[in-house]
């Protein structure tokens, strides 16, 4: 599936979004919070990557700040080939139309005073300069491309179902032929059933227009059909990024293993047969993460040098990268099955 | 929802509906709103057009017939220099109305101005709020009685006693009463820029000038909306109050503040005279509050449709 001579269309290096915490008599910083603490990856161009992990791991302000919608702390971000991590306010506004954003809210992210046609003729108002009556043409296709009636043009976002609304958004995020779309739990706000509907629409989306999503989810088996690889987040790092297959198959990092045994087995017999693991305590404060390893507070196969040292994201296997001091000790063997293969 | 899911279903091709259509039938439900509505037209239509049919001239002055009762020849009696009250009603209501409008539109501009700017940019924030707070402080009666004390002859001077005392009239009112809406504003302001549909402009790439006109200020346009209404109210009183004092549009210039200082000297004989006036300025504010209330309700969408 991964192919070595294509550049990634999306590079993250050493990201890092801290914000920060004020308090005392003369508000003064008295920390922050590593929303992010140095992650990086690749996206290649029509891949999608999963990103999955708790709440609170960082998940969605990785997808904002990917996007400069947060001024990340430091680090680097390429899309297409342009930085955007330190463009100016003009030449990000020129970068805008590569990257689109699809909202986790449906309902929030719908200005309730504008039509749909207003919604989602926004972006072309900003960055086109055809004419309304192109405008409007390019805004009911658009609404037949996501599957919207075209009469609903003029209604307004309360007057939609969860679903639909979110389907506007998808084709809001459509609207100026982006590259690289951001989907920040676009299903989460829906109950199932439209999930699957919303799911289907986006892979279409992908086949029929050549997009590369960065899929933010919670939700491991939405993430198992539609991601082709998945990146594991714990307490704003990168636990394990691998191919999906491999991933759900033999998941290597402690958490993920955690974090996948918690996914509901639908057959019984199979769901009685198989040891939960239990993770034990709560997610350290991100303002004050542990000194070593993020996850050896409750790590089932926690080690000394856990406690200490902080692991090494490093490819273990080939295209699987892991963060855990369990598969250190591999590390000369990993590199030397690396140059073989 | 339903109802109107069923109707198009019906007619598909029909014009789409246009939200204003949806504010005006929940503004037609509220009882009071709609009383208050008819109330302050029937003033509003009345001071325009009533001069033009009631023949008689607010400063003509028929000695003879001073200090008379209301009859048919003068509904609300004459005064004590015998110029019609009714007719000095009109033509005081249409500068007292006059007054409140422009001195409202004033300090909504302002208010919403210094509103917007503080609850959008962080930076500005604390300079804004603070030259608000210090408004607010200001004692405003003695303030405004300076300002005419100061600016009257000279304006006086420039626009002729009438245009130049109703601009300083408009500008003392409206510069004083828009921190009120200011704050309301602000605090609006603040709550919607963490909206995700402001994320999703931004995303887009729309500069902050766009991002205000598209998409702040049309949500807080109901407390907008609310505190004009507010607003008219408070500039008639406030103009009231200071012909009142006499320090208003000159003696012989009819409005209905002037009116009720004039008529406070003969409160005792003719108490019927304190009453027009003052029933014509409580009905105008009561009405105006009343019509607020209703277009509050209307403008919120999630009370609309209830």
């Amino acid at each position: 599936m991964l192919d070595d001579a294509k550049q990634p269309l999306v590079r993250v290096q050493n990201l890092k979004m801290h914000f920060p915490i004020f308090g005392g008599l003369l508000h003064r910083r008295i920390g922050e919070v590593k929303a992010v603490d140095g992650i990086s990856f690749d996206i290649m161009e029509g891949e999608t990557l999963g990103l999955v992990g708790e709440s609170g791991c960082g998940k969605s302000t990785v997808g904002r700040a990917l996007l400069r919608l947060y001024e990340a702390t430091a680090g680097e971000v390429i899309i297409d080939g342009a930085d955007i991590a330190h463009a100016s306010p003009e030449e990000l506004r020129m970068m805008r139309p590569t990257m689109q954003m699809i909202f986790q809210d449906p309902q929030a992210s719908l200005n309730p005073r504008m039509t749909v046609s207003d919604i989602i003729g926004e972006p072309l108002r900003e960055h086109q300069k055809g004419s309304a009556a192109d405008r409007e043409d390019r805004v009911l296709e658009l609404m037949d491309q996501v599957g919207l009636n075209r009469d609903f043009a003029k209604r307004y976002p309360h007057e939609f179902s969860g679903g639909q609304r979110q389907r506007i958004g998808i084709a809001r995020a459509l609207a100026l032929n982006p590259k690289f779309i951001v989907c920040d739990e676009p299903i989460a706000a829906l109950d199932v059933s439209i999930q699957a509907q919303v799911v289907n629409l986006l892979e279409e989306l992908q086949d029929r227009l050549g997009l590369t999503y960065l899929f933010i989810s919670h939700d491991l088996s939405m993430v198992r059909h539609i991601a082709d690889r998945v990146a594991v987040m714990y307490l704003g790092q990168v636990a394990e990024l691998a191919p999906r297959d491999d991933i759900y198959s033999k998941p290597l990092h402690p958490y993920t293993q955690a974090l996948l045994s918690a996914v509901p087995e639908p057959d019984p017999s199979i769901a009685e047969a198989t040891d939960r693991i239990i993770l034990t305590g709560d997610v350290p404060s991100p303002s004050n993460p542990p000194k070593g390893c993020n996850f050896c507070t409750r790590c089932p196969q926690v080690m000394d040098i856990c406690k200490v040292k902080k692991p090494i994201f490093q490819e273990v296997e080939q295209g699987r990268f892991v963060a855990c001091h369990l598969f250190e000790n591999n590390e000369a063997t990993a590199a030397n099955a690396a140059s073989e293969v | 929802m339903t109802e109107v899911t069923a109707t198009s279903a019906d007619a598909p091709k029909k014009a789409p509906r246009n939200q204003w259509w949806d504010v005006w039938d929940q503004f037609k439900s509220h009882k009071g709103a709609m009383l208050g509505f008819v109330v302050f037209m029937t003033i509003v239509l009345g001071v325009l057009f009533g001069p033009m049919l009631w023949h008689f001239d607010p400063t003509f002055i028929d000695i003879r017939a001073r200090n008379q009762g209301p009859s048919w020849a003068h509904p609300m009696g004459t005064d004590q220099l015998g110029r019609d009250t009714f007719a000095r009603m009109l033509s005081g209501g249409r500068v007292s109305l006059a007054v409140g409008m422009t001195a409202m539109a004033l300090s909504l501009v302002v208010g919403t101005f210094v509103g917007v700017l503080a609850g959008y940019f962080k930076r500005l924030d604390g300079l804004l709020m603070r030259t608000t707070d210090l408004f607010l402080a200001l004692p405003l009666l003695p303030l405004l009685l300076v300002i005419i004390m100061l600016f009257r002859d000279k304006l006086s001077a420039t626009f002729g006693p009438e245009g130049g005392i109703f601009i300083l009239m408009v500008s003392a009112i409206g510069i004083t009463s828009w921190m009120q809406t200011a704050r309301i504003v602000r605090g609006d302001v603040l709550a919607l820029k963490e909206r995700e549909f402001v994320l999703a402009a931004r995303s887009i790439g729309t500069p902050n000038r766009r991002m205000i006109t598209r998409h702040v200020l049309p949500n807080v346009l109901s407390p907008i909306l609310v505190s004009a209404t507010l607003g008219i109210a408070n500039a008639i009183i406030t103009e009231s109050a200071l012909s009142f004092l006499g320090l208003g549009f000159p003696p012989d210039f009819p409005t209905w503040g002037r009116l009720l200082f004039d008529s406070v000297d003969y409160l005792q004989q003719y108490p019927e005279r304190v009453i027009w006036p003052g029933l014509a300025i409580s009905l105008t504010v009561l009405s105006v509050n009343y019509m607020g209330d209703g277009l509050r309700d209307a403008l919120d969408p999630r009370i609309r449709g209830r």
